[in-house]
């Protein structure tokens, strides 16, 4: 199976746990282009959440402003989407191509929205991304390892040790 | 997988139900979820090749897979298994360490939990109440290979077919019905009896005439299973009234 891309998807709790995750995965040489992350951060009345672009990156402005704008720095991309059914969600990572390709593209499979057609076209099966959604809209946060076969592998290895509560791998 | 996985409670569910677990402890299933690990593939995927066969043990959460080899000279499949939920592959290099010449296809979206070898042989070794179930289910496996190797050197295809549907028919409901192979393609019922779509379709079509089946496109159901038992001894010319302790 080697050659053939996989992914590794882990559900974290709080910002912390992900970040600590997102820090070993580093750590461990773990190709972080190729890692992708998501999670809500919007609280009706708490904060004003917004995101813009200074001319020297972007910056995020939001309950964990902190937590993102030090992804962003670790991971390739980022982007603030309104998904319906899961509402205001910030992503990172090569997830954020794949969302635009498939609105820019319209090739939005039937029943699923953009982050579920994107979780479909990396070989996540419907119970799974209805899942993951869940887990978003629940201010949990996940973390998409993807790659070849022995890079998931490694992914996920550190994922299972890390806070993650679930570490799944999914084949195309 | 974790405790606070939000995949637990199903697999916990699925695995209470399965033939190989259901009289586990639930501290004792508890203790196996640590060590396995879920993952997934999607319908018509490729789920371990021969040589991929000595790493891992697997068990079914959800979805049904295909045990198949295929002729490469003439593309010919011949499909040995069709497992469900609850079922564990490869049990034969789980037990003996050597490569299995087949191949696991997914044929839904398949849910499933691993494990490597040694990891499994630890397991089973602090919970010898798993050999329980395990050696039963072993025996099951075996009765299915050897019941299918004389049926393709002593029966037709059509009785060869009748065996498929009277092994997966599912007794204890009010009505028959027919579990994992109904929806299957005819050439995919044809795989599992040695045989070729056209002859398939031929007996089908019989079957319905006679009222023993329903088949439409995607669907097959027993009608009349007292006729199909009657028509399979007709055939046999052997009892199989005593289905449930011979086969």
């Amino acid at each position: 199976m080697s050659g053939k891309q996989k992914s590794a998807v882990s559900i974290f709790n709080t910002h912390t746990d992900a970040e600590d995750a997102v820090r070993e995965l580093q750590k461990s040489g773990f190709d972080m282009k190729k890692l992708s992350i998501a999670g809500k951060d919007y609280h009706s009345g708490d904060s004003v959440a917004g995101y813009y672009n200074t001319g020297d990156g972007v910056k995020y402005r939001g309950k964990s402003g902190v937590f993102w704008e030090g992804v962003w720095e670790t991971v390739l991309g980022s982007a603030f989407f309104i998904i319906p059914g899961i509402g205001p969600v910030v992503f990172g990572g090569p997830l954020v191509k794949w969302i635009i390709s498939a609105l820019e593209g319209a090739t939005l499979v039937d029943g699923l929205n953009a982050i579920g057609t994107v979780f479909y076209s990396i070989g996540i099966p419907n119970d799974s991304i209805l899942e993951y959604e869940t887990s978003l809209k629940s201010n949990k946060l996940l973390l998409v390892a993807n790659g070849i076969a022995e890079e998931v592998e490694q992914a996920r290895k550190i994922l299972e040790a890390t806070k993650a509560t679930d570490t799944t791998v999914h084949h195309g | 997988m974790k405790s606070d996985s939000p995949f637990y409670e199903n697999t916990i569910k699925a695995l209470k139900q399965s033939e190989l677990f259901s009289g586990l402890k639930e501290a004792v299933i508890q203790d196996m979820l640590l060590m396995f690990r879920r993952q997934t593939w999607l319908r018509k995927s490729i789920v371990m090749q021969p040589e991929e066969t000595v790493k891992e043990f697997f068990v079914i959460i959800s979805g049904r897979a295909k045990v198949s080899r295929i002729n490469p000279d003439t593309g010919k499949e011949f499909i040995l298994f069709l497992l469900g939920p609850g079922d564990g592959f490869d049990i034969i290099p789980l037990l003996n360490g050597k490569e299995h010449n087949v191949s696991f296809v997914a044929m839904d979206d398949l849910e499933a939990l691993s494990a490597p070898f040694t990891t499994v042989h630890d397991w089973i070794e602090r919970h010898p109440e798993f050999n329980r179930a395990f050696l039963p289910y072993l025996g099951k496996q075996i009765r299915l290979i050897s019941n299918l190797a004389f049926d393709l050197a002593l029966h037709d295809t059509g009785t060869r077919l009748m065996k498929l549907f009277l092994q997966h028919t599912v007794h204890d409901n009010p009505y028959p019905s027919l579990k994992l192979i109904n929806d299957l393609s005819n050439e995919k019922l044809a795989s599992m009896i040695g045989s070729v779509r056209v002859v398939v379709n031929r007996f089908l079509q019989k079957l319905k005439e006679e009222g023993i089946i329903d088949a439409h496109r995607g669907s097959l159901e027993i009608r009349d299973l007292q006729a199909l038992v009657q028509k399979i001894e007709l055939h046999v010319g052997l009892s199989t009234r005593n289905k449930k302790n011979t086969n």
